[in-house]
């Protein structure tokens, strides 16, 4: 791996060189570092919008801060780019040059898509795994995504597509080709490599590197480019995607969440309890519990099934609806077992 | 219905394998049983058969978080779905969720720690509990493997749920290991099952090597010669990692590492790769092999020296369980015990560290003493070591005030510990350095015996390594997917479909 890291690394390299040639030699070296590790510090988010630099925000989160350094000495060495006063670098004629040469990855969206970047792929990942198993008529499988949330997700996106089984593995096929096609001077190898199915398992990050021979970090780069570019395209066209928009669909938050509500459900994706966002954000725990009902309220990919089991929803509901109220006190004199916060969140739920 | 017609209709099987019938006629003869069975014969299916039987609920305590997962996902795959897993994984409102609606399951696993929360025994005791199953049992003793305090207390929970009858599970046990779970979960008459520990179908084989660039060097060499799928075991991630990246770079066959520094998704998809024959070989560390559950593995090759011959003889159980010969091989090279001994001393809590542990404590009294997160990071504890800490030092407060015999107490522990953990190592050499029949001597030490003559046996009783070779000369099936078109529609367009 190491002799031929020179050679591999042409995506990391034109980012770096880039984001020097904005900078003017304005700001560190290590703006840089923070700037792809997506620092949330107001320094960081305002160079990024100052320098207009805002599409590599977040988008090599894994970058540590050696392999940073061991970088910038090369491009040193290889004379592309040069101090300019402590810590501070400027771009040397080869470096524009190789600049020219390699535009950045052209895809990138880090400022708006850092955050779901990785949520889309466990989405996609899991999805076609399901899909193929489905295609070949497998019921027994491990699945590639570990997870109460993403298994629930994947539950209801099956229940809604209304696909025979026969025909949904030809159809996210096409939509698939179709998505590609329409980028050509991208290689979606980065991404396809990693799926898994129907007794084929998927590479790791690491494999799939050593099968493109590509370095770690280009690697990296050009697998989130991919996944940026489909965030875009089917985004911008859930007709044209009837299956792959089910992906999409809430990723990004253009609901109604209050400031503090969106936080919470940060950190639900997250995986973290109740107990513990009230802990973590020093609130008191009816406070996330009213965060939740405005959740159930306003994201459909947001299950309530962890809180309240499904036959007490039924339950909740159907008395509800034979009392026509929704009066909390009325029902909950029915439904003894139920916490207020389950029947809220089921109410929530079915049209608030 | 008889035995073997349940077996057919809950599993697919259409016969038994090794002691799984005498387990299961005792159970529900109502014995308490303690069945001692060799790795991958199927333990858990001497309480899910039953389960079919029994009108209550099945209770299985399971040591490790993971391993409970696989047993719930695998039950569920094969369409059992009145299964659920209580342990730390679970939200507070899955937990809650779960609980009350607990009668609902039939098979209910747990970890021992949930079990020590009242509330949630209270929850069990409502239950009616057709069988109380311990896995692993062997964590119960001091002497075991891999001693578990928390499973020391099972006695009591026993107890409190009423004395419900028992089945105690372990793969390996010597016979004081066995004494001591019978005594602590107060078991009483206990019917016994101890299917031979051999596998008859594995071979044994030691080599010296001189010194590690030459075990490097052999290691090419017998993953190039010998026939595959197989594993190699290290004592250390950057070993396992080291030579995988060795392998890799000569092309010698398809493989990868596994370590518990991974992230969670690429332990999967390694996991995954090697039970679907995608990889040949794995380089991995001991976080490997629980739950995987593949049968044609046909060499385990230890390049470090193991802690313990119970160890050894686990890991090297995941080999030929199909039945077809393997061989498991350890390669040694003179003064590789250092590695573990080192390894043993890193698990317990320095001498050191617990003197400076009480000096900061400081007083006589143990009176608002408590153990914070910044006395483990300033006094350099380990995950590992703060447990042990922890497990002693709350439980001995209820017992007595000064924190003068908190201190003996632990140190007490610790070096008997590191003690015992040192005879096992010494152990594991004399059985490396023996020059009788390998077989025999750790049946021996489990106190078993061996019936059949077993041919081809280990290296001294003149065991041939080219037994086990390749007989395919191709170096690696290529593992060309072709383009990433073609990638997506053989996993998305099931060509052999008639539409």
């Amino acid at each position: 791996m190491a002799k031929n890291v020179v050679v591999l690394m042409v995506q990391f390299k034109s980012i770096i060189l880039y984001c020097v040639k904005q900078l003017n030699s304005e700001r560190t070296i290590y703006s840089i570092y923070h700037l792809l590790n997506g620092k949330k510090s107001s320094q960081t988010i305002q160079d990024a919008h100052l320098f207009t630099l805002k599409r590599f925000f977040g988008i090599l989160e894994p970058l540590t801060r050696e392999s940073f350094d061991q970088m910038i000495r090369m491009l040193q060495a290889q004379d592309v780019i040069y101090c300019s006063g402590e810590q501070h670098f400027r771009l040397t004629p080869s470096g524009e040059l190789f600049l020219k040469e390699h535009p950045p990855l052209n895809e990138l969206n880090g400022w708006e898509y850092h955050q779901i970047t990785s949520q889309f792929w466990r989405r996609l990942s899991l999805f076609i795994q399901v899909v193929s198993n489905l295609e070949y008529q497998e019921t027994s499988y491990i699945p590639i995504q570990k997870g109460e949330d993403i298994h629930q997700w994947l539950k209801a996106v099956l229940k809604e597509i209304k696909v025979s089984k026969k025909e949904i593995g030809s159809m996210t096929y096409a939509e698939l080709i179709k998505c590609f096609e329409e980028k050509r001077d991208m290689n979606p190898s980065a991404l396809v490599f990693r799926l898994t199915g129907y007794q084929q398992i998927g590479l790791t990050p690491f494999q799939a590197a050593q099968k493109l021979s590509m370095g770690w970090f280009d690697y990296q780069l050009e697998f989130i480019n991919v996944i940026h570019y489909m965030i875009r395209k089917i985004g911008e066209g859930y007709e044209r995607f009837p299956l792959l928009s089910h992906l999409h669909k809430g990723l990004i938050q253009q609901h109604g969440l209050t400031q503090s509500s969106r936080k919470t459900w940060q950190l639900l994706t997250q995986g973290h309890s109740l107990e513990t966002i009230a802990q973590i954000r020093q609130l008191k725990i009816s406070t996330i519990e009213d965060h939740l009902v405005e959740i159930a309220l306003n994201r459909n990919d947001f299950s309530i099934d962890a809180y309240v089991a499904e036959p007490l929803q039924e339950e909740i509901l159907q008395i509800s609806r034979r009392m026509a109220s929704r009066q909390l006190k009325l029902i909950k004199d029915q439904v003894k077992q139920a916490s207020y916060f389950q029947i809220r969140l089921v109410l929530a739920r079915n049209g608030g | 219905m008889e035995l073997e017609a349940l077996l057919k209709k809950y599993f697919g099987y259409s016969s038994f394998k090794t002691g799984q019938k005498e387990v299961i006629s005792a159970l529900l003869a109502g014995e308490h049983t303690l069945a001692m069975l060799p790795t991958g014969t199927g333990k858990s299916l001497c309480y899910q058969l039953p389960g079919y039987i029994f009108a209550g609920q099945i209770i299985i305590i399971s040591p490790l978080l993971s391993l409970m997962q696989d047993q719930v996902e695998q039950m569920k795959r094969f369409g059992e779905k009145r299964v659920v897993a209580l342990n730390s994984f679970l939200s507070y409102e899955e937990k809650e969720n779960v609980l009350m609606y607990l009668n609902r399951y039939k098979f209910i696993f747990i970890s021992p720690e949930m079990l020590q929360v009242p509330y949630i025994l209270r929850k069990l005791q409502c239950l009616s509990i057709s069988l109380f199953v311990v896995d692993e049992a062997h964590c119960i003793s001091q002497w075991g493997y891999d001693f578990r305090p928390d499973y020391s207390k099972l006695g009591e929970i026993r107890h409190a749920l009423g004395q419900p009858l028992t089945l105690a599970l372990t793969a390996t046990a010597t016979s004081k290991v066995r004494h001591d779970i019978i005594h602590s979960l107060g078991l009483g008459k206990v019917k016994k099952v101890e299917s031979t520990i051999d596998r008859p179908n594995i071979g044994f084989y030691v080599e010296e090597i001189a010194d590690y660039r030459e075990k490097e060097k052999r290691v090419l060499e017998l993953v190039a010669q010998l026939q595959k799928p197989g594993i190699i075991y290290f004592s250390s991630k950057k070993g396992a990692e080291y030579m995988a990246l060795l392998l890799i770079e000569k092309q010698i066959c398809r493989v990868s590492v596994y370590h518990s520094g991974l992230e969670q998704d690429t332990r999967i998809l390694i996991q995954q790769q090697f039970i679907h024959n995608q990889l040949d070989v794995i380089c991995a560390t001991s976080a490997f092999g629980m739950g995987v559950n593949k049968e044609n593995i046909r060499f385990v090759i230890h390049y470090h020296m193991p802690m313990r011959l119970e160890s050894y003889l686990q890991e090297i159980g995941r080999a030929g369980r199909d039945g077809k010969p393997s061989i498991a091989m350890l390669l040694y090279s003179p003064g590789d015990e250092q590695l573990p001994f080192q390894l043993a001393e890193g698990e317990l809590p320095s001498q050191q560290q617990i003197d400076w542990l009480f000096n900061k404590l400081g007083g006589a009294n143990s009176r608002g003493v408590r153990l914070t997160e910044t006395l483990k990071e300033h006094g350099g504890f380990t995950d590992i070591q703060w447990r042990i800490i922890e497990d002693m030092f709350n439980p001995l407060l209820l017992e007595t005030n000064s924190l003068q015999d908190l201190r003996a107490a632990i140190q007490k522990f610790t070096e008997d510990r590191l003690q015992a953990k040192k005879e096992h190592i010494f152990r594991m050499k004399q059985w490396i350095e023996t020059n009788t029949c390998r077989r025999k001597l750790i049946l021996q030490y489990f106190e078993d015996e061996l019936t059949t003559i077993v041919h081809p046996c280990c290296d001294k009783c003149g065991l041939d390594l080219k037994h086990y070779h390749s007989t395919k000369q191709s170096l690696q099936e290529e593992t060309d997917n072709g383009t990433w078109t073609d990638y997506l529609r053989k996993l998305l367009i099931n060509s052999g479909l008639s539409k």
